[in-house]
């Protein structure tokens, strides 16, 4: 069967700025993709690209075995896609924009809908004007994910959802994967995407970050522990301080296993601390610093 | 559906845009007799200094006064009317239609939808077209009811062909609005655009030796007032070859900024 999506040497710029260098991507059928990677990595134009919203300036793409320059439409047709800066309609209610957002697309899972309209709870009979950031995201998610297409793109689908919203939609992702939906999302919560995706793929500056590279950028980070110390504290041997952030956690290096480290410090001393849990600024920062020391 | 979603957000513009067009019609009219008689007695209006207001004068005051009222219906329905509230009206209903998608950050997902960008632009422009232009007609034939409240009568046939050239004018307006809100990301720079184009054009108009060149001299009493008089026949207006056709250029025109506002519908992104 053919992939859902097939990207090979994909080449965006705009003006002197590329944006999209050599891409290379495959989504099966019915597979869910995890896309992470910094602002301006490019993510959005993939997607774009990939909808046939942007044209491409060189390489081939196929999408459900179509190519967006030539059959958008049909893509269009068979796709439900979520932009990432993505307003509402704020003279509508929900139910007229729901209404409106089906009715491009008339077949539509009407028991993802309920299950949907209950965990989210909206008030339908509102203007949308009244809703919140949050509210108005799930009403953008019901437009969504409820039509019945084979493909689902979705540019941070947890933007400005509470954590409990985005555990019930990743339970309903994991739902539309079982039934054999491609998804292709892209997210800033890299331990939740993780959990998910059945793959998860690092895009920076406008290429996907081969895996051997983010497996040794990640094996890097384990040894490199947040911990947040007690007041007064000092930090302890065996470890630098490598940053501070705003709220008083330290982000340190270790010279031999963190784990072994954590227990030689003093009692008393740290209050708080994680370890070989990745988050997408430090693998950000490292990839960086890999990237700037490679020859 | 896009077409139904315009309608939602212009219908109580348009609804405003008829009744203030009705509103302007009723008084001048059923007041046109005392406003003759008045006419009659100023001197004014015969002394006017500018040529084409004198002539404007010289035809809302003739002694014959089935002619005056035709003339001061061409003053009034036609060159104030449209041409002045129906040119807003335009530029109203046309500034938002695609750079408050923008503003609103809908455009991305108005581009993403299952319809191809000629049947987006057409949908999206056909409702306020509409809009524009039936109440131009509705307004032009109840002034035909208005008229008889004071015994006086209005050529219906003359009055369709004047009302369909207005509405061709507003058209022309209503696509170039449409154009820039294509173009253009801010609903402000658009409106911007569009008024300082009228007024460019109205201060053309209003000098003298440059006045041919004006857009506005396509759809001014001089036209008008032959037209409701039974001096300008159908072909004379649609014939751009063995007269000047006023009303097809116009259409062609219209044709063309359509074309470009397609075109730049086309090669739009997010």
């Amino acid at each position: 069967m053919d992939p859902a999506i097939a990207v090979t040497g994909l080449h965006k710029a705009f003006g002197e700025r590329p944006v999209l260098r050599s891409v290379d991507l495959q989504v099966a059928r019915g597979e869910l993709l995890g896309v992470v990677g910094p602002n301006g990595a490019g993510k959005s134009t993939l997607f774009r690209v990939l909808l046939g919203l942007v044209p491409k300036d060189r390489g081939e793409v196929r999408v459900l075995g179509l190519d967006p320059a030539t059959a958008a439409i049909a893509i269009r047709t068979r796709t439900c896609y979520l932009p990432g800066e993505n307003g509402s309609y704020l003279q509508m209610t929900g139910r007229e924009f729901l209404a409106y957002a089906f009715g491009f697309r008339p077949t539509r899972d009407d028991a993802r809908l309920a299950r949907l309209q209950d965990g989210f709870a909206l008030p339908l009979q509102q203007k949308v004007r009244s809703y919140s950031a949050g509210m108005k995201q799930k009403l953008l998610l019901l437009g969504s994910l409820v039509p019945d297409v084979d493909l689902y793109v979705l540019d941070e689908p947890d933007r400005a959802l509470d954590a409990s919203v985005r555990f019930f939609v990743r339970d309903e992702l994991r739902t539309m994967r079982t039934l054999g939906k491609t998804i292709v999302l892209s997210s800033h919560h890299l331990g939740e995407v993780e959990a998910l995706a059945d793959r998860l793929e690092f895009l920076l500056d406008g290429t996907f970050v081969p895996s051997t590279r983010l497996a040794a950028a990640r094996a890097a980070l384990r040894h490199r522990p947040r911990i947040r110390l007690r007041t007064g504290a000092v930090l302890p041997l065996g470890a630098r301080e490598v940053a501070r952030e705003p709220d008083g956690t330290l982000v340190v290096a270790t010279d031999g296993d963190p784990m072994a480290w954590l227990r030689t410090v003093p009692d008393g001393t740290v209050d708080s601390a994680e370890v070989g849990i990745p988050r997408l600024e430090d693998l950000y920062q490292v990839l960086l610093a890999q990237q700037g020391a490679a020859p | 559906m896009i077409a139904g979603k315009t309608w939602r957000e212009v219908r109580v513009m348009a609804f405003a845009y008829l009744v203030i067009l009705e509103l302007l019609c009723v008084p001048v009219l059923l007041l046109w007799p005392d406003i003759y008689a008045d006419l009659q007695r100023s001197a004014l209006m015969k002394n006017l200094g500018i040529d084409w207001l004198k002539r404007i004068g010289e035809g809302v005051t003739s002694r014959d006064e089935d002619i005056a009222y035709l003339n001061w219906c061409a003053v009034m329905l036609f060159f104030r009317s449209t041409n002045l509230v129906g040119t807003a009206a335009a530029v109203l209903l046309g500034t938002g239609l695609f750079a408050r998608e923008r503003e609103n950050q809908t455009f991305e997902s108005l581009l993403a939808l299952p319809v191809s960008r000629g049947r987006m632009l057409w949908q999206k422009v056909w409702p306020p077209a509409l809009c524009l232009v039936v109440p131009v007609y509705l307004v032009n034939a109840s002034a035909i009811f208005w008229s008889r409240q004071i015994d006086l009568d209005l050529p219906k046939w003359e009055l369709f062909l004047a009302s369909t050239h207005a509405a061709v004018f507003m058209l022309l307006f209503f696509l170039l609005t449409t154009y820039l809100s294509v173009r253009l990301r801010v609903q402000a720079h658009v409106a911007a655009g569009v008024g300082a184009f009228a007024v460019l054009q109205i201060g053309i108009y209003l000098t003298q030796r440059i006045r041919p060149y004006s857009i506005f001299h396509l759809a001014d009493y001089e036209w008008y007032s032959p037209v409701l008089a039974g001096n300008t026949p159908a072909w004379q207006m649609f014939d751009p070859i063995r007269s000047h056709g006023y009303t097809t250029w116009l259409l062609l025109a219209c044709l063309c900024v359509y074309g470009l506002t397609w075109r730049a519908l086309h090669k739009a992104v997010p």
